[in-house]
């Protein structure tokens, strides 16, 4: 590994890591927001109306960083995309995270509506988790030569993520209007889930997973001296495949549920989440050895 | 109630240190090599010693 390469890996960890420091505070900060519409006393309504103000702000300050610095690779890859004239990965995700984040901000300054600091939050923290699995596939891939056909298929997961990045903005921008004329309290917490819904990240990063899999795989073969790469070469296809159909399907079975109001940010938040390791678990099937184990129990075996 | 207004700003540093401290762990290079610091004891040169085992 490169030193550039391990200074992008220390960056994104220490993004990730100080991300998943700042949801866990503000997911327990926003906690009193969900009990806001219980039944009880006046004067205990009245005190944890004050408790929710103090810990909107808190939320608030621990957000400034969380966007500035984690999310930082997000603002600079949707002004790069944009610069060019691209709708990459980066757009919907910033446009997501604003979204979600301004109308916080402003509620909080004026003490009135909805905040979503913990969407915000969670969002971000889970998409650099996802992000970061894609960096360390994309390092252990990017060592080796591409053979053609690899090359092929990277290209075509792109073109598909780019149609539907733009498709599912476009559907974000039509569901959000038409909410805000139905309902309008509610159009902000659909924009978002949508939003979030709509990041890639899953899409994009099936086949780098699948590519760094196999590489594991090769060099496990070569230590093993089993598996044929012929055979490995088919299970790299069939698994990039299946996580390609897998979170497309995922996408088009939430995003219907989200437009219809029935999904908060915060969870659509975590499907995106599961969908990402989802990815990453069916590409981590690729490196385990053909015969279930049996070489590695014999190499263990050898070892006492 | 009052106590929140003590508590929750002290939380606040609390999470600022751990932040601190988090960063200082990675630009130090403790999370680079999780797996062959794991394995380090099992490599060492056992004959500097000999008379050790």
């Amino acid at each position: 590994m490169t030193d550039a390469m391990r200074r992008a890996r220390r960056h994104m960890l220490a993004r990730t890591g100080l991300a998943w420091l700042v949801m866990m505070q503000v997911m327990m900060l926003a906690f009193p927001g969900y009990l806001r519409h219980g039944a009880r006393a006046p004067d205990a309504q009245q005190s944890l109306e004050q408790a929710i103000v103090l810990m909107n702000w808190l939320s608030l300050i621990l957000c400034v960083p969380l966007i500035l610095y984690c999310a930082w690779p997000v603002w600079r890859g949707a002004c790069r995309a944009l610069s060019r004239r691209r709708v990459g990965m980066d757009v919907p995700v910033a446009l997501g995270i604003l979204a979600a984040f301004v109308p916080s901000v402003v509620a909080t300054w004026r003490d009135a509506g909805e905040v979503y600091f913990d969407s915000v939050s969670m969002f971000v923290a889970f998409l650099l988790t996802a992000r970061f699995l894609e960096t360390c596939a994309r390092q252990a891939v990017s060592g080796q030569p591409h053979e053609g056909r690899d090359a092929e298929l990277l290209r075509s997961a792109d073109r598909l993520a780019f149609w539907f990045v733009c498709i599912q903005i476009l559907l974000a921008v039509l569901v959000g209007l038409y909410w805000w004329h139905v309902r309008p309290d509610h159009a902000v917490a659909v924009t978002v889930a949508l939003l979030v819904m709509s990041c890639p990240c899953a899409l994009s990063m099936s086949v780098p997973a699948a590519l760094a899999a196999r590489h594991a795989a090769r060099l496990r073969a070569g230590a093993d001296g089993a598996r044929d790469p012929e055979s490995l070469d088919r299970a790299m296809r069939r698994v990039a495949r299946q996580n390609l159909h897998g979170s497309l399907a995922w996408h088009l079975l939430m995003a219907p549920l989200a437009a219809c109001g029935w999904v908060q940010p915060w969870v659509a938040a975590i499907t995106m989440l599961l969908s990402s390791l989802a990815v990453a678990a069916n590409a981590w099937r690729l490196t385990r050895p053909a015969d279930g184990g049996a070489a590695g129990r014999r190499t263990a075996a050898q070892l006492a | 109630m009052d106590a929140l207004f003590l508590l929750l700003p002290i939380s606040l540093l609390f999470v600022l240190g751990i932040g601190v401290a988090f960063w200082w762990a990675i630009f130090a290079g403790q999370f680079d090599d999780t797996r062959d610091a794991a394995s380090a004891i099992l490599d060492d040169d056992d004959r500097a010693h000999p008379g050790a085992s």
